[in-house]
């Protein structure tokens, strides 16, 4: 039974073809996959569903019924439950009130009764099997637990179309395995579910159908999944065959390490961090999340205090206290994991995010900062980079992720830096991007940056990194040498993190 | 965890409630100057003292509405002091009997208040610069109908109203204190628009996915904080006994100050009434404790703004302490 279908929709912006004459089908007990690339048209899409954009043409129809919703909350008192990418609850509000958050009055003033609210969003959190009491404050709650609250309160408007953007970015493969047999029980209960996601493992292992989007038109609408395979859709997705990407193990770069850390204890919990980063050789910092890798990245770069141990630039022992002198003094860069929040001022231009870098060394002496000083450094990179933007002076949060992940790292490579420490490369970033940047890091270490890589994707850690340090728990559990064997490796890196569970 | 869940309900969770640091602050100072001067605790002082706190209650819950939005009022005084003026002025040239001069009064401040609303909700420019401007045009109004002169037709039931006392040292305009912090706290802990004008404060993208109307919640504060100038402003023509164009020149940063004293987050979210509460009575015991000790007023400006340092470093090292509990929930 067809739930919610979009027909011949079109959607243009100044300048650009968003949507050509799309469509989607979604039905009743079917997990519909919605794949594309950054920028081929999935979150517009999305928008128009939802009421926060309005088609050029076309229409969407719910249950044999046109809808045009004119604002996300038309949408959700419509029967859409929408999850978005970034979470939307109130923290300092408790569970229950959260999902109850557009009911709990009949009126501006009336009184809130918050035993009925507490207990109607007890039958949504039974529903999720999620054992939380709905009067703990939402601030509480894991990011697995926040992301069920949310779909507990898209389930509770009676949905019968959900929408999921996403919804295991920040999960970790347990949590998501919760997830996906709540999904399938919804599913079984007869919700239409839109599934977005980047993980093509987790859009095989839950979902029967699949619209694939390129460039704002249909690679394929409502396909039967089980009939394709994984190069099928990655064919479809970026238009030729998944590149294979097994690189030949580099020689070990027979050099004195650029940064060495050596009994190294850290404000933030570190302790006995041993580490060494050669130029020219990738270093991955595996764990899981809350294994205090991140946290390790911001400690070397003077964010937190040193307790212990010692830290080596070059072999001389340093002291670093701040960013600016791990950057100016040091050479050390940081790509961060949160782009739009820690690398990149979504309001500037690129050409002012891509220079911020080396606006103290490229200033004249009275401190005058020129933009085609700036271009001069910056432009080529950008160029190498293939980044694509109407101008420089396009304003950055306007780009795709994929995009924006290039401008966070020329920024660094215009600055000329010796290390540099990249933190989640390629989070909610397309496939061709993804590729792209990791030849990118190669490119790097081959011209004798020392990199050291933080990712949780396993396949990315087997493809780009030389050899792999396991964290876990604030410590280096052990090193595995990266022959690129993904099996053996996959299990070596578990066995040190499990070792610890197990004892 | 279950360590970190003990002391949660220990001692940390007294320090977490908002008004204990400023509670405890009011007391001691209390405490501290009648050692010194034990005619601070005289019955007429405390009366004084009170009717101060009354009228600087009310002004603070005015700015506390569009504190827990996120937003902040400038024209908060200014109304109040155009519903001033008006409530006087309409019963000295007009003649209008009280009770009517007082609805008309609370529908001007309310209409002010939605005046602002209404422009921040639909152009969503900055409420920063509507209520800037809204300062101006409501001063403007106030002195072209007063020509800066006062009106001195206060009748004598208003008068009494002012400073005339219930019980002993408990002025009358503790009454009118006191409803409007009961009303408010029932309306930030149990009222629908409270929770949607704290949601609004806290998330508003959350907010209005969630299917809150963020305009009308803006709209309400507005109107809430309106209604609240107008009575700091009819209150303290009782308490001054005289219409004077001046009333509410002087609001704006003890109304941000108590607040933030009492635990408000400015980026909203956050309030407490019973912070803000105490927040009044230090401003109010330090103002009043410097002039028994003859100190220079300058004095009290430098000290007014040592305690908003004091409060706003309070706050930020409890949410860094929150973070860090959290953080460590989630490592381990």
């Amino acid at each position: 039974m067809t739930a919610l279908q979009v027909s011949h929709v079109s959607k243009s912006f100044p300048g650009v073809k968003a949507l050509n004459d799309v469509s989607m089908t979604m039905s009743a007990g079917s997990v519909h996959a919605l794949l594309g690339e950054n920028g081929a048209g999935k979150s517009t899409l999305i928008k128009i569903i939802t009421g926060i954009y309005q088609p050029d043409s076309g229409s969407v129809t719910m249950n044999g019924t046109p809808v045009r919703f004119a604002n996300p909350r038309q949408a959700a008192a419509g029967g859409l439950g929408v999850v978005h990418q970034e979470r939307n609850l109130v923290t300092r509000f408790s569970v229950g009130e959260n999902i109850m958050l557009d009911r709990l009055g009949a009126r501006a003033l009336s009184s809130v009764d918050y035993t009925a609210i507490h207990r109607e969003a007890e039958k949504w959190l039974k529903l999720l099997d999620l054992e939380v009491d709905p009067r703990s404050i939402v601030s509480r709650l894991s990011v697995a637990q926040m992301q069920l609250v949310e779909i507990g309160k898209a389930l509770s408007l009676q949905s019968k179309v959900l929408l999921l953007d996403e919804p295991t970015a920040s999960l970790t493969p347990n949590e998501s395995t919760v997830l996906f047999r709540i999904l399938r029980r919804l599913r079984d209960d007869g919700v239409a579910i839109g599934f977005v996601s980047h993980k093509l493992e987790e859009v095989f292992d839950i979902c029967d159908r699949v619209t694939v989007l390129r460039d704002g038109i249909n690679a394929c609408d409502t396909a039967d999944l089980t009939k394709l395979n994984r190069g099928d859709v990655v064919q479809m997705m970026i238009g030729r065959a998944e590149r294979i990407t097994k690189r030949a193990p580099r020689p070990k770069p027979d050099v004195a390490p650029y940064l060495e850390l050596d009994g190294y204890a850290s404000g933030l919990g570190h302790r006995d961090i041993c580490l060494s980063v050669r130029p020219g050789e990738i270093v991955g910092l595996y764990g899981l999340v809350g294994a205090g890798r991140s946290e390790l990245a911001r400690a070397i770069l003077g964010l937190s205090k040193q307790l212990g141990g010692e830290v080596k630039v070059e072999g001389k022992p340093v002291h670093i206290t701040s960013v600016a002198e791990a950057l100016h003094r040091h050479g050390i860069g940081y790509v961060s994991e949160d782009r739009k929040q820690e690398g990149l001022i979504l309001l500037h231009s690129v050409l002012a995010n891509g220079g911020i870098t080396i606006w103290r060394k490229l200033a004249n002496r009275l401190g005058f900062l020129r933009d085609s000083t700036v271009h001069a450094d910056v432009g080529p990179v950008l160029r190498r980079l293939e980044l694509k933007t109407p101008s420089v002076y396009q304003t950055i949060g306007n780009l795709s992720g994929g995009n924006q992940q290039k401008v966070s790292v020329a920024k660094w490579i215009a600055a000329g830096v010796k290390l540099l420490i990249i933190d989640e490369p390629t989070v909610g970033i397309d496939i061709k991007t993804k590729a792209y940047l990791h030849d990118l890091i190669h490119e790097l270490a081959g011209q004798g940056t020392a990199v050291l890589l933080i990712t949780s994707d396993m396949p990315e850690m087997v493809d780009v990194a030389d050899r792999i340090l396991v964290m876990d728990g604030y410590r280096i559990k052990g090193e595995v040498e990266n022959d690129r064997n993904y099996d053996a490796v996959s299990r070596a890196i578990m066995g040190f993190i499990h070792g610890r569970l197990a004892a | 965890m279950a360590a970190m869940a003990s002391t949660d309900s220990g001692l940390t969770k007294a320090f977490d409630n908002d008004w204990i640091g400023p509670g405890v602050v009011s007391l001691a100072a209390a405490i501290g100057i009648s050692v010194f001067q034990p005619a601070f605790l005289s019955s007429f002082n405390i009366f004084v003292l009170l009717s101060a706190i009354s009228v600087n209650m009310v002004i603070a819950l005015g700015q506390l509405v569009i504190i827990g939005l996120g937003q902040m009022n400038l024209a908060l005084g200014s109304i109040g002091g155009l519903v001033a003026i008006s409530f006087v002025g309409v019963i000295e040239k007009f003649g209008v009997p009280v009770p009517l001069a007082l609805v008309l009064a609370l529908a001007i401040g309310m209409f002010a208040g939605m005046a602002s609303g209404y422009v921040i909700a639909r152009t969503a420019i900055s409420a920063f610069i509507i209520t800037l401007a809204g300062l101006q045009i409501y001063k403007g109004i106030n002195l072209g109908i007063t020509e800066a002169q006062p009106f001195y037709g206060v009748p004598d039931l208003v008068k009494a109203f002012g400073n005339g006392s219930v019980l002993g040292p408990l002025p009358w305009l503790l009454v009118p204190a006191v409803l409007c912090s009961v009303s408010m706290w029932y309306l930030f802990n149990r009222m629908r628009i409270g929770r949607h004008i704290l949601a609004m404060g806290c998330n508003p993208h959350a907010a209005e996915l969630s299917g809150i109307d963020p305009k009308a919640t803006i709209v309400w504060a507005h109107v809430l904080s309106g209604l609240l100038a107008a009575v700091a402003g009819v209150m303290l023509v009782a308490k001054l006994q005289i219409g004077q164009p001046t009333i509410g020149d002087d609001w704006l940063i003890s109304s941000f100050a108590a607040p933030v004293i009492g635990g408000a987050v400015l980026s909203g979210g956050k309030v407490s009434v019973g912070g803000t509460f105490f927040g009044v009575v230090i401003i109010a015991i330090i103002t009043q404790g410097l002039v028994i000790f003859n100190i220079d007023p300058f004095v009290v400006q430098i000290v007014l703004g040592a305690l908003i340092l004091w409060a706003v470093a309070i706050n930020r090292l409890r949410e860094v302490r929150i973070a860090k509990l959290q953080a460590r929930g989630a490592g381990a």
